[in-house]
């Protein structure tokens, strides 16, 4: 019976999530998402949404077909990571597409330099933390 | 304890995550569970267990932002040294144009220990400033200073500091980046004297033992015989030892750093880096006769400002199939405390400053799921030093789960 009480609160949240939050117009589309592999040309900081703060967003060439587009990374990251032009990047994000615009991908997932770093959840819920003050955590061995 | 505590908070914020999704803010939550063979890491050694346990908050209004964390860790054995610890920050990045930025931060923080070791409780104020540019796109350089100021139970502690630094990058197309790194820092200790005893001695005097928060007698500090911040039944440490000073008032100690990081990716899934520093302490020295470093405890004596000397890092990065991760890597550092004297196993000066050299073999893995991680860590530490006190070989082991729940809208933010 206490297993159900502690289970009810999940359950819930599972069935409520899908249907709030959603905001009109650009937003992440699971339905339109791609993976792709790319090389970063260039890198710029650019406000993408009213009541936040600008996103990192990196301008790519896609391997093989050279298309090029822009990859909305997060809002912090431009301290937290340094990417740089001309590294190999991998992208898991939906894709946006207008008339007459560049095409852009709302990232969930980076592989660069051999890690991975999430920023969606597979639902595209932003799981990104904040700058360098938010780098805290236990006292590690040999950084003292 | 604590997962009875996490079974009653999980539900809570789930239900939270799921009913207020325009505000935006997203919970971390983490539970850590380590153990250790040297707790106190000196020769003699002694075992705890360790639960640790936090709570983050983490919410964007526009530019700026604002988190909230608190943790308790819990000590199986040494319940002295379980603490509550509290932190409150505010950031606020601000473009300089398309690429660069300006990053402020300021925050609030306070750690709170029981019993015997509430000399280190704290609380203390941070700020931060750092500018990042992009000099070329596959070059950056970023400076940063940042100023801290603490107050501990036990006054010795208190102190200002500040360090500055400046970094430069350059990515090349063979996937190499080179970093280098200058780094200025400085700590001043407000009051880190004890007021000279009736009969004393000599203004810097050594094997003062005990200091406020400890049980030591003089002559007895160095030989780790059961004095110290532990009190009676003490096993580890070396018992605390401020100096003594009729003068009274403040001590500082400054250094200057250099390092250079070389990074190298191998295919899609391997990463490598090495790195090198170089201190000198050039300013002061530490005001303390005897430095202190427990095993996930933060020491007022022990910290970034108070060696010279090198070391040396490198490290593997794996990327497996099903978001599994393995990083590994070595570190040697070879370290050197300007004013704490190496003592030997009669508690006698040996007319050596105390120098460490320590190989550190860590590795981690971690596996992402969804909205969680679960990892597991390994360390081997072989330290020697001039002070015998502090020649040690240990294992730590950690694991954990760490769990982020956002409110956040759908899509863009």
């Amino acid at each position: 019976m206490r297993s159900m009480v502690m289970l009810l609160p999940l359950l819930v949240a599972l069935a409520v999530v899908p249907a709030t939050g959603q905001v009109p117009g650009h937003f992440y589309n699971v339905d339109t998402e791609i993976g792709i592999e790319a090389t970063v040309r260039e890198i710029v900081l650019e406000p993408r949404y009213k009541g936040t703060a600008p996103f990192l967003v990196l301008r790519v060439e896609e391997s093989g077909t050279a298309k090029a587009f822009d990859v909305e990374i997060a809002p912090s990251w431009f301290f937290g990571q340094d990417v740089h032009g001309g590294e190999k990047v991998k992208i898991v994000g939906s894709l946006t597409e207008a008339p007459g615009t560049k095409p852009t991908i709302i990232a969930r997932e980076l592989k660069l330099r051999g890690e991975t770093f999430k920023l969606r959840d597979k639902r595209g819920f932003p799981s990104w933390q904040g700058g360098p003050q938010r780098k805290r955590g236990i006292r590690r061995f040999g950084r003292t | 304890m604590i997962i009875k505590k996490m079974r009653r908070i999980v539900p809570i914020l789930v239900m939270a995550s799921t009913f207020l999704p325009g505000w935006g803010a997203t919970f971390y939550l983490s539970f850590n569970q380590h153990s250790t063979q040297n707790l106190f890491q000196t020769r003699d050694a002694v075992s705890d267990q360790i639960s640790a346990f936090s709570l983050a908050i983490d919410q964007d209004f526009s530019a700026l932002s604002l988190i909230a964390k608190a943790e308790y860790s819990a000590f199986r054995e040494a319940s002295g040294l379980s603490f509550f610890a509290a932190d409150l920050g505010l950031d606020y990045l601000v473009p300089a144009g398309r690429k660069s930025a300006l990053y402020f931060a300021a925050g609030v923080a306070g750690q709170f220990y029981r019993q015997t070791y509430e000399p280190f409780s704290s609380l203390g104020a941070n700020l931060l400033g750092a500018f990042k540019t992009y000099l070329a796109p596959s070059s950056i350089m970023k400076v940063q200073w940042q100023g801290a100021y603490a107050v501990y139970k036990d006054p010795l502690f208190d102190y200002l500091s500040q360090t500055a630094s400046l970094s430069v990058d350059k990515y090349f197309p063979s996937r190499t980046t080179l970093k280098a790194d200058a780094e200025w820092g400085y700590k001043y200790f407000l009051h880190p004297f004890l007021p000279e005893p009736v009969e004393a001695a000599p203004a810097t005097m050594l094997m003062s033992g005990g200091g406020t928060g400890g049980q030591g007698q003089p002559g007895t500090g160095g030989g780790g015989t059961g004095s110290g911040w532990g009190g009676q039944g003490y096993q580890g440490g070396s018992g605390f030892m401020p100096r003594y000073s009729s003068a009274g008032g403040g001590a500082g100690i400054g250094h200057v750093s250099a390092s250079l990081l070389a990074a190298q990716g191998i295919g899609d899934a391997v990463g490598l880096s090495a790195s090198a520093v170089r201190q000198w302490v050039v300013a002061g020295e530490n005001p303390f006769l005897s430095i202190e470093e427990f095993y996930f405890v933060q020491n007022p004596s022990a910290d970034s400002f108070s060696w010279e000397g090198h070391q040396l890092n490198g490290r593997i990065t794996l990327a497996f199939p099903w978001d599994v991760s393995l990083k590994t890597g070595y570190t040697y550092s070879d370290k050197t405390y300007p004013g704490v004297e190496s003592l030997g196993a009669d508690g006698l000066p040996l007319g050596l400053l105390r120098n460490d050299r320590r190989n550190l073999l860590e590795a981690r893995l971690q596996k992402d799921f969804r909205r969680f991680s679960v990892f597991l860590a390994y360390s081997h530490v072989d330290n020697t030093s001039t002070d015998p006190l502090f020649v040690w070989k240990s294992h730590f082991i950690m694991g954990g789960f760490e769990w982020n729940l956002p409110t956040g809208r759908k899509g863009g933010v």
